[in-house]
């Protein structure tokens, strides 16, 4: 490590390439702040996939003026994927070697600044999209070859997913979704600091990294959803409404963009084609890891262009080929907790959003027990935090914001024997289903459907199952193969 | 490096001044009557000849800041030395008061010392400075206890040029009997310095700020002062400071010093008129704002802030210009990374305005035609990197 700059750097800084801005940008990104001494703004124009032109400013020190004058440089008049390939490695290499101790900021700072320039064209191009939902033809680009966008969080699941991808020779783009703001410096999935380093795996794997602003559509269609059944005495799952309505569709729209086939994520899920040609999903190879649970709403259109590489192969597995492979992502924790509440606190998240007004706990035939804080903070089948003490434990059987009341019963009183679905998703007809699975993680029950019609379905359970909550998913399967799914309705 | 450098960052260090090389000559074994080198300390003939120059090197030191006595002067191998030997060593001669007095505007090489006695348990207090970097001395006054051990002022600063009020901070020191210790590093050579006049206890200098060799210091000791070494050995220059003495660079800094005390009006005046010309050039450039004392600063000392422009880049754009200037002072700039100066902090500026200082620094050498180059320079540089920042909009 020298604290000299080369006379490439300097050459850079006396006489900067590409520098200034472009009158009608396709896209314009900027990163770093005054504050901390360097700004970088990128204006790009894009032309068929195709980085046509591109000009730059930057604020700042030596290393930031040159990394951006060279930058530039490797990326002028380059195809998307390739400009966004260009790694901190390569932009290095341009100006000659490392730069002094203290200045690798620079490399971080002007490839960002592009970065979310490539961000804003997207973002432009998708205009709607991006808020409302992709509703296009769900159109898949043939190039010629196989290719595939991978959908990167910036984990060990989804690094080894594009790396098997791209070792199985897909032509492979990754892109990580902004979803929400985050907490800087945390380890949150789609936080800015996340962001950074999805981008820094993908371009060690030498795999092209795209971003995609999807804040509002996350924030419309996952946290809206998510306060509102809190308020409505429903159970939200967030990570089914995103399934439904935001992932596959903004990797879908990148593939068609780009003109690429397939779309993949990190899901532990398989996608089979039945024999009649229908495709739906089958449990994956590691049912520990099994995720089909929060995959049904997945229009069947978008799985049929799915692949789920790690279908096929063990957590271990996975932690190991990335081992292998020298993936810093192999040592990441596994993330439990709801991307956008990072501490686990959900009730503070929802109390945040929403009033609370105090009422009252009561039991089945109505008698008050005790009073509550809010009908936010509590589910069915909830236990811990009544605060009403009595002779046997007391569960949430029922949540009734319209009376703003929370009624409490027995364990016994969380039994149900049918369920009331709706919102479905089918990939198979509906009455090849054997079996419901109502949370996360339990085991399926066996079970007889009866078409309700206006797309409702009532599910007979073979045996009583435990707190079937309204808002919750039920997922039908026919031995390992998913049928469809809904979610269980409030007056099951 | 090309030959052709408007060198303008005198404040760092000065060239080496022809007559300086020849003094020094005789001592790196160039010694006109075939002498072998000698050690000071030895009795032969040599020896005797290594002494001699010694001595005279002493007297000429003394002569620059107005010693009565050479046997005052100690010699060193830098101002970091000299400043570190005072502050420590006139703690250590009182040790019952455990208080120090710094300015915060001092050079690293007594703010370090200070907190270097701070990890041992003494109290310091950092007196600040006006919006122009000047120390008070009224606050001074108030900063002063009866276990002070000692007060550090310096009398002209490195980084903005600042010349602080020596006399009346010496004269409140004298008064409670506080030892005073100043550093004269870059005030030496650029103002008159009599230390017979302005009673201060202990002040360092530097050879290669006035066009001597890099290595080579020297600490003044009043007479009567109580000072304790921190380096052990043979005992050289009164058990002071052991080591065998630098004998070249001791008779170049002696040489520096005797051209330093013969030319100083001239230096000053030739200085000064190419600073008054600096300023008024680097200012009418918008957004250039000049940091210090408009009067009270040193001869040689122009340090500008120069909106919307990283410092760092600016100091190397001019260096592939062919202009040498300084980013704050060397010592600050060296260091990777964005460090605003706490001394422009201490005199109010915002950390922008901090981390887009240049200093401009000319000497005894510098010619008008120099200036002019960099002028030129300085305006490209500044309008390429304004055009360049996506920040910066004119206020035209």
């Amino acid at each position: 490590m020298t604290n000299n700059y080369n006379p490439r750097v300097i050459d850079h800084l006396v006489r900067p390439r590409n520098a200034g801005e472009l009158e009608a940008p396709s896209g314009v990104g900027e990163s770093g702040d005054a504050a901390c001494g360097d700004v970088a703004r990128f204006t790009v124009r894009i032309e068929e996939n195709h980085l046509e032109e591109i000009r730059y400013k930057v604020y700042g020190c030596v290393a930031c003026i040159a990394a951006g004058s060279a930058l530039s440089e490797l990326v002028w008049s380059k195809p998307l994927p390739e400009a966004a390939r260009v790694s901190k490695v390569d932009l290095e290499n341009a100006l000659g070697g490392p730069l002094p101790a203290g200045k690798e900021h620079a490399l971080t700072l002007v490839l960002d600044a592009l970065h979310k320039a490539l961000e804003d064209h997207w973002n432009r191009q998708a205009g709607e999209m991006l808020v409302e939902g992709y509703a296009g033809g769900f159109g898949r680009g043939t190039n010629g070859r196989k290719s595939v966008v991978a959908a990167m969080s910036g984990g060990v699941d989804s690094a080894v997913t594009a790396l098997l991808l791209k070792e199985a020779g897909y032509d492979v783009v990754t892109v990580t979704f902004r979803l929400h703001d985050g907490e800087r410096g945390s380890r949150s999935c789609c936080s800015p600091d996340t962001v950074l380093f999805a981008r820094d795996t993908a371009h060690r794997m030498g795999l092209p990294h795209f971003t995609l602003n999807l804040k509002e559509l996350f924030d419309r269609r996952v946290m809206k959803d998510f306060v509102g059944s809190y308020a409505a005495g429903r159970t939200p799952n967030p990570c089914v409404s995103c399934n439904a309505h935001v992932k596959f569709h903004a990797a879908s729209f990148l593939a068609d963009r780009l003109g690429f086939h397939n779309v993949a994520t990190g899901h532990y899920a398989r996608v089979v084609e039945e024999p009649g040609g229908a495709v739906t999903m089958a449990r994956p190879a590691d049912a520990s890891k099994d995720q089909t649970y929060v995959l049904w709403p997945v229009p069947g259109e978008l799985l049929s262009r799915t692949i789920f590489p790690l279908g096929e192969y063990r957590k271990e597995e996975v932690r190991r080929i990335a081992e292998e492979r020298g993936l810093a992502v192999a040592y990441t924790p596994e993330s439990q907790d709801i991307c956008f509440i990072p501490d686990g606190n959900y009730r503070g998240f929802v109390r945040k959003k929403v009033a609370a007004e105090p009422g009252e706990i009561v039991d089945k035939g109505g008698r008050t027990l005790g009073k509550h804080a809010g009908v936010v903070d509590f589910t069915v089948g909830q236990r811990r935090g009544i605060g009403v003490s009595a002779p046997t434990p007391l569960y949430v059987t029922e949540v009734r914001p319209s009376q703003n009341q929370v009624v409490v019963g027995r364990r016994k009183d969380l039994e149900v024997r049918e369920v009331c679905v709706g919102d479905l998703n089918w990939f198979l007809d509906c009455g090849e289903a054997d079996s419901v699975q109502v949370r996360y993680n339990s085991a399926p029950v066996s079970c007889e459907i009866e078409d309700l019609g206006d797309g409702e379905v009532r599910a007979r359970l073979a045996e009583p199952v435990m707190g079937v909550a309204p808002g919750q998913s039920a997922v039908f399967y026919k031995g390992d193969r998913m049928v469809g799914g809904g979610v269980v309705r409030q007056d099951a | 490096m090309q030959n052709d450098v408007v060198y303008l960052d005198h404040a760092a260090t000065t060239p080496l001044d022809e007559r300086v090389l020849e003094a020094m000559l005789p001592h790196l074994g160039r010694a006109p009557n075939g002498s072998p080198r000698g050690n000071p300390s030895s009795l032969h003939a040599p020896g005797v000849f290594a002494r001699e120059a010694v001595e005279e090197a002493r007297a000429s030191v003394a002569r620059l800041v107005g010693a009565d006595d050479p046997g005052e002067i100690l010699f060193t191998a830098g101002g970091t030395e000299s400043d570190n030997l005072a502050v420590l060593g006139l703690a250590a001669a009182d040790p019952d008061k455990k208080h120090v007095v710094i300015s915060v505007v001092e050079h690293p090489a007594v703010r370090e010392a200070a907190a270097h006695l701070e990890v041992a348990g003494y109290e310091v207090t950092s007196i600040g400075v006006d919006a122009d970097g000047l120390v008070s001395p009224v606050e001074l006054a108030g900063a002063l206890r009866p276990d002070t051990a000692l007060a550090a002022v310096m009398w002209a600063n490195n980084e903005v040029g600042a010349v602080q009020p020596i006399e009346e901070i010496a004269a409140i020191c004298q008064e409670v009997r506080v030892p005073l210790h100043v550093d004269a590093v870059q005030a030496a050579g650029r103002l008159p310095i009599d230390v017979s006049r302005i009673p201060v206890s202990t002040l360092a200098l530097s050879a290669h700020k006035l066009y001597g060799p890099q290595g080579v210091g020297a600490l003044y000791a009043r007479g009567d002062i109580e000072l304790e070494p921190v380096l052990f050995g043979g005992g050289q220059e009164k058990g002071l400071r052991s080591g065998t003495e630098n004998v070249a660079g001791i008779a170049g800094f002696g040489e520096a010093a005797r051209l330093a005390y013969e030319e100083l009006a001239d230096r000053t005046r030739h200085e000064e008129a190419l600073r008054e010309a600096l300023i008024s050039g680097a200012t009418g450039i918008p957004g250039v704002r000049l940091n210090g004392h408009r009067e009270k600063r040193l001869s040689s000392n122009i340090h500008v802030s120069v909106e919307g422009v990283d410092a760092e880049s600016l100091v190397l754009f001019l260096d592939a210009l062919g202009c040498a200037v300084g980013s704050g002072s060397a010592c600050a700039s060296s260091t990777a990374g964005h460090k605003a100066s706490p001394i422009l902090l201490a005199m109010a500026r915002t950390p922008e305005e901090a981390i887009s200082s240049i200093r401009i620094t000319v000497g005894k050498d510098t010619t008008q035609q120099e200036v002019n180059t960099f002028l030129d320079s300085f305006a490209t540089a500044v309008t390429q990197l304004r055009e360049l920042s996506p920040l910066y909009t004119s206020k035209n």
